[in-house]
């Protein structure tokens, strides 16, 4: 049984991997890449609430969850990528410290406050299930830190080896291998990989503390798992009274600390059905089958709790939401065409990042925010164009979008309607201003088949007298997208001689 | 690595400091390419299949194994800068470019390879241009371009540009065949084939738009290609070089070849209505003994189908 549970772990997180390269271009395959993320019933729950709106594409979350009543917290032991990732650190990390161990088991009810403040605060239009949701945290991290860093070290190697001057041809045919299978095709850089990376290292950390502390701590998944497992209609697990020795091996062995003492008894609330404790008992006293038994288990949550979680949630709302949105900031805060109205993209954004993952690998312009849009747009996907632009022929954001925060909407629509912004020129600093010298870069680039970016010929006399025609581009409001293609190849150093701002922006209005 | 003391680390990194020292240096390209002679300068054929017209332009300057000799690595570089399919005229004809792969290895080229430092991303040009496949099923190698493979070379003739970054591939080749589309641009009026030398260079190009005309020759003094074959099956009239209407394409079924990049460059202008001389870049190349552009001294062979 332990076996495999191991076999599926592996199977569901290779499957995980291999959609995380899928949501790349051309994304052809009919797969959706965010497959897991939908299948999150604590994303699909918050999403619910925030926007009282069924969103379709969440139902297999749904389908998950009420399996839950009968499987108990089978997601957590296997299915769940980040249970797995815990997994393999418990497994580095070997046997943790005496001086933890029993400490921990009052910090159990933690992860139901985490999951009672989120709900609240869903309720309320307030979504930030994306902090805690594992799901989003793996896809989050492989996307801004895993990935990057991966390729990062792999480009070192190759740049090292190229160092050495020798067997130059052979490096490049196997690097040229590489970058046709595994390695983007430009080398990655995101804003915040860094707190994503420290953010996801801390989680695998705690294990120092406790085998799989975040699943049985803090992961509010689990606690939704754990909140229908309480109304379970079935039970797996049994202890033979007569064959067990009372040696306690299967409680030190737990996962999730979710053997009671006496060993006779376990929470199904806890368990994650790993079958870790069946294999360690020396006297083969536990067994499993699944038998129909009902009667509710408590969660450790009192209603003191419960109302003390409730209302930081509803503080946390208020402090987020009276925060004052600047003009300045906002403006600068350019969405993925398809976006919905600023409002329901935050209520619906779980900040997965699989558009800013699917945008490496084409234009590049999404990053994830910081608090460019405030405390409420922390993590959300935007354009920052003098890194990348949005392609002109790519509508990739919205189709990996688990939560419709980013319409999947079609090409021509894309790129007629869906403006996402205006470019405006900086005449300080865009060359034929400020050096009476040809340019137009800007106007070459421009992807609209009438350019949005014309230009006047103009005589201008230089300081020495001397007289010349130069050519002074413009942009024309009416036809420009948005796109950001001008500001990405803008040659003037450091900001450019153009910039992008969400003048004139059409959200996706359904 | 436990039985490397510290003495040893030394020298290690010390070694494979200066060979590292050595590599980003700057390489100087040597004239390892001679022109070569053709009966005629150019060859002009019209309204004809692409493959066709190529093969016959080629067969007019003497065949392509004139160019490629046996074992020759030969870069075939065509215009894939765009993400537009080849209806749009924004990239180099895909039958084009893979009727001279094919022609090379026929002549017994060892390897042909293709590829461009594009616009758009690389993956979505070489697609939709459609020369990735028609291309690879020609026998080509094509591959898409990164940082690694550039090195400094220095500009001896320049005027503008002491040095600048060239792709490996192309300063390696045996034989490099440059294959531009023929497209209206704002700043330089048309790109045509100096101006394709753009794709086989690194750092950044958009510093190369002050002072254009100067810059393209200097650049174009240090890869020459042996041969230059203009694609103008479809011209881009306007909106260039990435256009996107179909009002913007003219038809001209026409293939230009020849030896003389300021040549055939400047037999690509007539296309547009435009004098060689009205061109900056024409009349800079010019005088700096790249080519002729005076058309009436050249002679010039035209099959019109």
């Amino acid at each position: 049984m332990q076996l495999a549970r191991r076999i599926s772990q592996i199977i569901f997180f290779l499957f995980f991997i291999v959609l995380f390269f899928l949501a790349a271009f051309p994304y052809e395959t009919g797969i959706p890449a965010d497959l897991f993320l939908r299948a999150s019933p604590l994303i699909a729950i918050a999403t619910f609430l925030a926007t009282k709106k069924f969103i379709s594409t969440l139902i297999l979350a749904l389908v998950i969850l009420v399996l839950s009543v009968f499987l108990g917290r089978y997601f957590c032991g296997w299915i769940c990528p980040l249970g797995t990732t815990i997994d393999l650190m418990d497994r580095m990390i070997g046997k943790v410290k005496k001086k933890y161990s029993g400490v921990t088991r009052r910090f159990r009810a933690w992860k139901f406050s985490i999951l009672i403040v989120l709900l609240v605060a869903a309720l309320f239009s307030l979504q930030f299930v994306w902090f805690f949701d594992p799901i989003v945290i793996l896809t989050r991290t492989f996307t801004t830190t895993i990935y990057p860093l991966f390729t990062f070290f792999i480009e070192g190697v190759f740049n090292l080896l190229l160092g050495l001057g020798v067997f130059q041809d052979f490096l490049f045919s196997a690097y040229d291998f590489l970058r046709e299978t595994i390695l983007p095709i430009e080398p990655l850089f995101f804003q915040k990989s860094v707190l994503f990376g420290l953010i996801f290292f801390g989680i695998l950390s705690l294990n120092l503390f406790a085998k799989r502390f975040w699943c049985r701590y803090l992961c509010p998944l689990g606690a939704l798992f754990g909140f229908f497992s309480s109304f379970r209609l079935t039970r797996g697990i049994f202890t033979a009274d007569d064959k067990c020795t009372d040696c306690g091996r299967c409680q030190r062995e737990c996962k999730m600390d979710a053997i009671n003492d006496g060993y006779r008894s376990y929470s199904p609330i806890e368990c994650i059905e790993c079958m870790s404790c069946i294999t360690v008992c020396p006297t083969d006293a536990i067994s499993y089958k699944l038998t129909p038994r009902f009667a509710r288990e408590k969660t450790d949550v009192s209603r003191r709790r419960f109302i003390y979680s409730a209302a930081s949630g509803l503080l946390t709302l208020g402090l987020v939401k009276t925060g004052l949105p600047g003009k300045v900031t906002k403006g600068n805060v350019v969405r993925p065409p398809g976006a919905l109205p600023e409002a329901e993209f935050l209520d619906r954004c779980v900040r997965c990042q699989e558009c800013v993952k699917i945008c490496s690998s084409t234009g590049a312009c999404l990053q994830p925010a910081f608090l460019e849009s405030g405390w409420e747009g922390i993590w959300t996907p935007r354009v920052d164009a003098r890194q990348g632009y949005c392609e002109y022929n790519c509508n990739l954001c919205g189709k990996v979008c688990p939560s419709g925060a980013i319409h999947p909407a079609e090409m021509e629509k894309k790129q007629k309607e869906l403006r996402i912004g205006t470019a405006y020129f900086d005449r300080n600093r865009c060359i034929p201003w400020y050096r009476s010298e040809d340019c137009l870069v800007c106007e070459e680039h421009c992807p609209t088949p009438k350019k949005a970016i014309k230009f006047d010929s103009r005589q201008v006399q230089l300081p020495s007298g001397e007289k010349k025609i130069v050519k002074f581009p413009y942009v024309d409001e009416k036809l420009c997208i948005g796109c950001g293609i001008c500001v990405t190849k803008c040659p003037v150093e450091g900001p450019g001689g153009i910039f992008l701002t969400n003048a004139l922006e059409q959200r996706w209005d359904s | 690595m436990s039985n490397i003391n510290r003495r040893d680390f030394i020298k290690i990194t010390g070694l494979s400091g200066m060979a590292i020292t050595g590599f980003a240096g700057i390489h100087s390209l040597f004239g390892k390419i001679h022109p070569v002679s053709t009966p005629i300068d150019l060859a002009v054929v019209q309204n004809g299949d692409p493959a066709e017209m190529v093969r016959k332009t080629v067969e007019m300057l003497g065949g392509m194994e004139k160019f490629v000799k046996k074992g020759n690595t030969v870069l075939v570089k065509p215009n894939i800068g765009w993400d537009r399919v080849p209806e749009q005229a924004a990239t180099t004809n895909p039958d084009v470019v893979a009727e001279i792969v094919r022609l090379c290895k026929k002549a017994g080229a060892k390897k042909v390879m293709v590829f461009d430092r594009t616009c758009n991303q690389a993956k979505r040009c070489y697609a939709r241009s459609q020369i990735e496949k028609m291309a690879k099923a020609a026998g080509a190698n094509v591959s898409h371009i990164y940082k690694q493979k550039f090195q400094k070379v220095k500009i001896p003739n320049g005027k503008e540009l002491k040095s600048w970054e060239f792709y490996r591939d192309a300063i390696n080749a045996d034989v490099v065949i440059n294959v531009p589309i023929a497209k209206h641009h704002s700043l330089s009026r048309v790109t045509l084939g100096l101006k394709n030398i753009m794709g086989i260079i690194g750092g950044e190009r958009g510093k190369i738009h002050n002072h254009f005309d100067v810059k393209i020759v200097d650049l174009n003094t240090v890869i020459k290609p042996q041969l230059t074959i203009i694609d103008a099956v479809r011209i881009l009239m306007n909106n260039g070089p990435q256009g996107g209407s179909l009002s913007d394409v003219k038809q001209t079924n026409t293939i230009i070849a020849g030896v003389d990049p300021v040549a055939v460059d400047a037999y690509g202008a007539t296309l547009f209505d435009l004098k060689p001389e009205q061109l900056g870049f024409l009349v800079e190349a010019s005088t700096r003994g790249l080519g002729n552009l005076d058309l009436s001294k050249l002679k010039i062979e035209k099959v019109n189908w």
